[in-house]
């Protein structure tokens, strides 16, 4: 893969996360809590730290991803939170769950529909792509200084 | 791997589609807002903490406060002077019976019956958002000598809709509202806009939080 692809790619992942992170830490967390216990998966005890470490944690990870050090791996962690979103977006369907995701903030319209499946669907194949080439980069070796 | 150049854009553009979309909620500093003694107000005004809870009588999620968050909150916080509650109507364009539920209840507040009204308008929900019998509804939680006066005032009363009018302004132009139930949680002049539904649980944990600040 062009190495230009993957920067632009992980460019693109970290932005996502940037902004879903961005957009939760400036509202109550008590917010992001009611989206997080709309999914019924977790005791209502874990709602408040989930609320307020979860959207730090996004922008930590997008801050990681920018210089592309250990790359690969933050890549992956990004592929494993965006399988793990539509995974649990696809149970709440199923059970037939009235979800607000609360991915973006209250602002952005939670609901659970085809645009979101479209919207994390796509962002788990930009994951896998960047995580697989960056993956593949690392596996090759690299160029010698004397050459 | 070349197709990885199609959701670039793809991408880019429903990530900012938020953004576009997204009304921002103003949280900066406001001085609390000074509403006139009402039958919608209950508690202490001297309370640390104010709560506005924008709802419609036709949306089920606000039955749901009502019914399962508020009774709790009004025991543990209203009753002991932390919290002043107000209710604000929000009607839904959507719900065609929820404007005339909103004013049997405000008709019923002038005559000083407005909680026992609410309260039966929220409860029987599921029959009068179907069949539209809003008053009959009503009927059953006042008295006859009551009941004409309020059907009085449903008929004929221009100014019944004034505060509705006030609270969708309000909740349209500063409170940004997407959504009902909303809750605006007021603590040292800060609003927190708090859109759906919740369990009591973790909201008696963010005022008590509120309480301690």
């Amino acid at each position: 893969m062009k190495r230009w692809l993957l920067i632009a790619g992980r460019l693109i992942i970290a932005g996502i996360f940037l902004y879903a992170g961005y957009e939760k830490v400036r509202e109550p967390w008590l917010q992001f809590a009611i989206s997080v216990e709309s999914f019924k998966m977790v005791p209502e005890t874990w709602l408040e730290p989930i609320a307020r470490i979860l959207p730090w944690f996004e922008i930590a990870l997008a801050i990681s991803l920018l210089p592309g050090i250990f790359s690969r791996w933050f890549s992956l962690i990004a592929t494993g939170l965006f399988a793990f979103f539509l995974f649990i977006g696809i149970r709440a369907s199923v059970k037939g769950l009235n979800v607000d995701c609360g991915c973006f903030g209250a602002g952005h319209s939670g609901a659970i529909d085809a645009e979101w499946f479209v919207e994390h669907v796509a962002m788990l194949a930009l994951g896998l792509a960047v995580t697989v080439g960056e993956f593949l980069r690392a596996r090759r070796p690299k160029e010698s200084l004397l050459h | 791997m070349r197709y990885l150049l199609l959701f670039v854009p793809a991408l880019l553009l429903t990530a900012q589609t938020p953004a576009a979309s997204k009304k921002a909620v103003d949280h900066k500093a406001l001085s609390a807002v000074s509403v006139a003694k009402n039958f919608k107000e209950s508690g202490s005004p001297t309370a640390p903490v104010k709560i506005e809870i924008y709802t419609d009588y036709e949306c089920p999620a606000c039955r749901d406060l009502y019914m399962n968050t508020l009774p709790s909150l009004t025991s543990d916080f209203v009753a002991t002077g932390k919290v002043q509650l107000l209710h604000r109507d929000y009607p839904l364009p959507q719900h065609q019976y929820s404007r005339l539920a909103t004013r049997f209840a405000n008709a019923a507040g002038a005559i000083g019956k407005y909680e026992v009204v609410a309260n039966q308008l929220f409860v029987s929900q599921p029959e009068w958002s179907v069949n539209g019998n809003v008053e009959a509804a009503v009927a059953k939680v006042l008295s006859p000598t009551d009941m004409e006066k309020v059907k009085a005032m449903v008929k004929s009363d221009t100014h019944l809709d004034d505060t509705v009018t006030t609270d969708v302004a309000m909740g349209n132009n500063q409170d940004h509202l997407t959504q009902t139930p909303t809750i605006v949680i007021i603590a040292k002049g800060k609003r927190d806009v708090i859109g759906g539904g919740m369990p009591y649980t973790i909201l008696k944990q963010y005022l008590n939080q509120k309480l301690a600040q």
